[in-house]
């Protein structure tokens, strides 16, 4: 991969950001080339979620900047975010469980017609096509989203930020609530994204799963860079020592 | 601390104990009620001047007093019993029924173990019915409350029982709610010992704290090894026991008993609880703090209630004349006072509690503003939490009853027709005729109406308790208009909406800018509205309205005949004088809700918010303003009820919409809709307002006995009947629909030992 000498599809530099009296991150540079499947990792309160919640705009940073393609950006929230193709998965999936997958899927941008009306007809087509797309194995977009199984709500969920069309998507621990058989399904489906082109974030703390589908992982140690390594060049060994002693 | 601020003159901060250990919270209290009972005094001296209206209060605050020390620790369990008063009202009667010589004639102790045993249950039904069932607390207690106000009515007949003869010969027990050698009240005396045993036990004991663990954070206290259930439990008895004490100290004093006794009791209790400084969020409430309150809030009664004596001018066939009088708000108008205080209480306290009195104490010293604790929303937001459950589960239902309990609204409408059939087999000759019909339809009209509106609500994850008041008001507010304004119908009609325009933003003000759980929002407009009701058409006989308004609840065939257009025979004239003007305007309504509810983006957006409020809001829904329209749709339903209702019976009654909320909260439950929000359909609501009609039309159904005779229930043992159907529904819905336990059990046991698919 020659990520270096390309412009990165997203590129941050010397971000700060603090809450109160706390230094959450401070002088972090990420970057993420296209295509390009990144395990973000580092102990509890490293700063990984909040640089990633930086990123799509959930928070707002205090120094630093950001750059889509090249691009200076200021996302003042999630949804600016994702007009610039920027999705999170969150560790809760975040889905109404009394609704069925179609309707989770466009939650909050349901297909209208009439102005007022639900289009349901091109609601569910499209909704099977995104799954059909993402290559999981959920019966039926009629089916309600309470009903399945952790697994395939998180099908659900990456559906759900499919359907966006977007060129990056951000998973925070995702396999923290999934069963062994889920998570070898998660990550099949991953390798399916990135055969599709979407660059990808793993926020997680198990090394295994980077190491399976991962191209390149990133290091954060209390708001700090810890460093940086190949996947194909380092060991869970070497990458676990980073997390833990942080030298670079 | 350093010499520095020693030097500027100022205790060192960490010596200084927060506001709320040396009790400034009690402290302004106490100075509220001097000041209060001084005005009173000065406004009244012929009442508050004298030592015995000092007495007079506090042997009435007493009885709240020993209730609120009782609902002090179901609070700190953040939680609430709203049966309070009617467990009192239980009680006395239990009491008197055992008691008096014109019923069971029993002994005094064996009265008393009776007592004892119905206020036990009571505690603990409540606590089950909230730990082990799983039903909210608000709708559980409810529900007891209504369960108990319709046992008081059917065990007394709703006549006015006394024995005051017999009671002279136990005085040992009477003797307790009687002045006493030293001037005053023996209540006092147990309230004072309630009051210490109760701030002992919340404050010192091991069981006092798990109560407060439980409040703070029920999972931690789980994690830590504390039986939270029994905890619950046994705050849920600590208060009926208190308010089975109050019962008894009632009757040691009026040596009888009415069917109004303890009625709107809880209010009191609550608002004491909480002007005592207890936050509605749980883990916080003291008992000294809730006693003050209770004191307060008697006091603030009775001086609403104690009018203010002034003269009047009075045209005596001619001659002007000066006759003493005394200006007073009628009865039925000081709850919208309570009300307004519970609510006032209810806001204040987070903020208070968040520093905010200090920032006011500077503010008045022109001193630079400490800041405010950052807490704020978190704690009010705690009652809305179990919601997120569901996704917790991973559970795949299978099979023909799963496929079948799948379409939520499948049990209503087959209840319907059960129920129908049920009728007609018993009754061929009258259930199916015109007479029937048309009362039966015009019943489903007011139930289906409400539960329209409230579809909306409990669809978007919230409640609203305030129905059947807002109708009440609605009506009254028309009535009023009409007769006293003498406004033109569509000026009446226009106020009448108006009002419940205000009562809905009221709600949905109150539950999404100040983020106050619904239930407690609507629990005050419940109150208010009615108050407000009761006191506008107070002393006024209000009927005879104008045709014009009238024929709004007339049936088709008389709107028709006043067209000029007279129905003639056959088919269309029966339909015409089944059918009514509001049945009509129900069917309307529904069509248009079930459209937006099914069909439109804002009724997804309403789903969305009730089955994940915060998924909903990462979807970009504003979730604030889909529960603040849905409050304000219910009300303005409510406020057309009661328009049709003052249109309908041509006058008003202050009792109008009583026990409606009810009614309307059981159909959408038992139409398929879940307390817990994100379900219910208007099909489903109007199947479940048929069902709760057709039950109510059953249960006064005059059946023909084999023997040639006939039976009538009475019709006082009516509200225990709803009650228990409102409380089986929400119990069948959160034990098969929402958590599966009934059809994971069957899975199970269908699968016998197999582990569970690993997907």
């Amino acid at each position: 991969m020659n990520a270096n000498s390309e412009t990165p599809l997203i590129e941050m530099r010397k971000i700060d950001k603090a809450f109160g009296p706390v230094r959450a991150l401070s002088g972090v540079d990420f970057r993420l080339g296209a295509g390009e499947i990144l395990g973000l990792v580092g102990d509890n309160s490293a700063g990984k979620s909040t640089l990633m919640k930086v990123l799509t705009g959930a928070y707002r940073r205090d120094g630093g900047e950001i750059l889509v393609a090249g691009e200076a950006v200021d996302f003042a929230s999630p949804r600016d975010s994702r007009e610039r193709g920027i999705e999170m998965i969150y560790q809760d999936f975040a889905l109404c469980g009394n609704m069925d997958v179609g309707q989770n899927i466009f939650l909050g941008r349901w297909p209208r017609r009439f102005g007022v009306f639900v289009d349901r007809a091109r609601m569910y087509g499209d909704a099977a096509r995104v799954l059909d797309r993402l290559k999981v194995d959920v019966n039926s977009v009629h089916a309600k989203v309470e009903s399945l199984s952790g697994g395939r709500q998180q099908s659900v969920a990456i559906a759900r930020a499919l359907s966006f069309e977007p060129k990056v998507v951000i998973f925070d621990e995702p396999t923290a609530n999934l069963s062994v058989m889920a998570t070898a399904k998660l990550l099949e489906t991953m390798a399916e994204l990135k055969r599709q082109g979407v660059a990808q974030v793993i926020i997680s703390h198990r090394l295994t799963d980077i190491f399976e589908v991962g191209d390149r992982v990133m290091v954060l140690k209390r708001g700090v860079n810890a460093g940086e390594r190949r996947i194909k060049d380092t060991t869970e060994k070497d990458v676990l020592e980073l997390i833990v002693a942080g030298a670079a | 601390m350093s010499a520095a601020s020693t030097e500027a003159g100022t205790i060192p901060a960490a010596l200084k104990a927060p506001a709320e250990l040396w009790g400034g919270w009690e402290a302004g209290l106490l100075l509220l009620m001097a000041g209060l009972y001084l005005a009173g005094a000065l406004v009244n001296p012929a009442f508050f001047g004298t030592t015995d209206a000092f007495a007079a209060v506090l042997r009435d605050a007493s009885r709240f007093g020993v209730m609120a020390v009782g609902m002090t620790f179901v609070i700190v369990n953040r939680e609430l019993d709203l049966s309070v008063g009617s467990t009192l009202g239980l009680v006395s009667t239990v009491f008197s029924v055992a008691y008096a010589p014109s019923h069971a004639d029993a002994g005094i102790a064996i009265a008393l173990a009776v007592c004892i045993g119905a206020g036990l249950l009571v505690g603990f039904v409540n606590g089950i019915l909230v730990t082990v069932l799983r039903v909210p607390a608000f709708i559980a207690t409810l529900s007891t409350l209504f369960i108990g106000r319709g046992l008081v009515l059917g065990l007394s007949g709703g006549n006015t029982i006394a024995f005051g003869q017999k009671a002279a010969a136990d005085p040992w027990f009477f003797r307790l709610g009687e002045t006493n050698a030293a001037g005053f009240n023996n209540q006092i005396v147990i309230f004072v010992i309630v009051a210490l045993v109760g701030a002992v036990a919340l404050g010192k004991t091991r069981a006092g704290y798990e109560t407060a663990a439980v409040g703070g954070n029920e999972q931690a206290a789980r994690y830590a090894g504390i039986s939270t259930t029994r905890a619950r439990i046994r705050s849920y008895v600590l208060s009926a026991l208190a308010a089975t004490l109050a019962g008894l100290m009632n009757v040691a004093q009026d040596k009888g008993i009415t069917s109004q006794n303890g009625q709107g009791a809880e209010l009191i209790v609550i608002a004491a609880v909480i002007v005592g400084g207890a936050s509605i969020s749980g883990g916080r409430g003291r008992v000294l703090g809730s006693c003050l309150g209770a004191v307060l809030t008697v006091l603030i009664d009775k001086v609403l209630r104690e009018g203010v004596p002034i003269t009047r001018m009075v045209d005596v066939g001619g001659v002007q004349m000066e006759i003493g009088a005394v200006a007073q708000l009628p009865p039925g108008a000081v709850p919208a006072f309570l009300g307004l205080l519970l609510v006032g209480a209810v806001l204040i306290e987070p903020w208070a509690t968040a520093g905010g009195l200090g920032r006011l104490r500077a503010w008045l010293m022109r001193a630079p503003l400490p800041l405010l604790a950052p807490r704020g929303d978190a704690a009010a937001l705690a009652a809305r939490t179990r919601t997120a459950s569901a996704l917790e589960r991973t559970h795949s239902a299978t099979g023909p009853i799963a496929a079948f309990l799948a379409r939520r609204d499948a049990a209503a409408i087959l209840l319907t027709i059960a129920l129908w059939l049920v009728g007609f087999v018993l009754r061929p000759d009258f259930w199916a005729g015109l007479d029937n019909s048309f009362a039966m339809l015009t019943a489903f009209t007011e139930i289906g109406i409400l539960s329209v509106g409230l579809t909306f609500v409990i669809a978007a994850g919230d409640i609203d308790l305030s129905v059947g008041s807002v109708l009440a008001l609605a009506a009254a507010v028309s009535a009023f208009c009409l007769k006293e304004l003498e406004l033109a119908p569509i000026a009446a009609v226009s106020l009448a909406l108006l009002a419940g325009l205000a009562c809905g933003i009221v709600n949905g003000t109150l539950a999404t800018r100040f983020r106050l759980p619904s239930f407690v929002a609507t629990l005050s407009t419940f109150y208010i509205a009615r108050g407000l009701a009761a006191w506008l058409v107070a002393g006024r006989q209000l009927s005879g309205f104008p045709s014009g308004f009238t024929l709004m609840g007339r049936s088709l065939a008389e709107v028709l005949t006043a067209l000029g257009a007279q129905p003639g025979k056959g088919w269309w004239a029966s339909f015409a004088s089944a059918v009514s003007v509001q049945t009509l305007f129900l069917l309307i309504l529904a069509c248009g809700a079930a459209i937006v509810l099914a069909r439109t983006h804002w009724g997804q957006m309403v789903y969305a918010t009730g089955g994940n409020e915060r998924a909903a809001g990462y979807a970009g829904i504003d979730t604030r303003r889909v529960r603040f329209l849905s409050l304000v749709a219910s009300s303005l339903c409510a406020a057309c009820a009661g328009i049709i209702y003052a249109a309908y019976l041509r006058s008003f009654n202050p009792a109008a919409g009583q026990l409606r909320e009810l009614d309307a909260i059981a159909s959408v439950i038992v139409g398929g809709g879940s307390i817990f929000g994100g379900h219910g359909t208007i099909l489903g609501s109007l199947a479940g307002a048929a069902a709760i009609t057709l039950i109510r039309a059953l249960l006064s159904l005059q059946i023909l006995l084999p023997s040639g005779g006939s039976y009538v229930l009475p019709q006082h043992w009516m509200n225990v009947f709803i009650g228990s159907i409102l409380i089986l529904a929400v119990i069948a819905d959160i034990w098969l629909r929402q958590e599966h336990i009934v059809s994971r059990a069957i899975t199970a046991l269908r699968r016998g030992s197999r582990p569970r698919d690993a997907r």
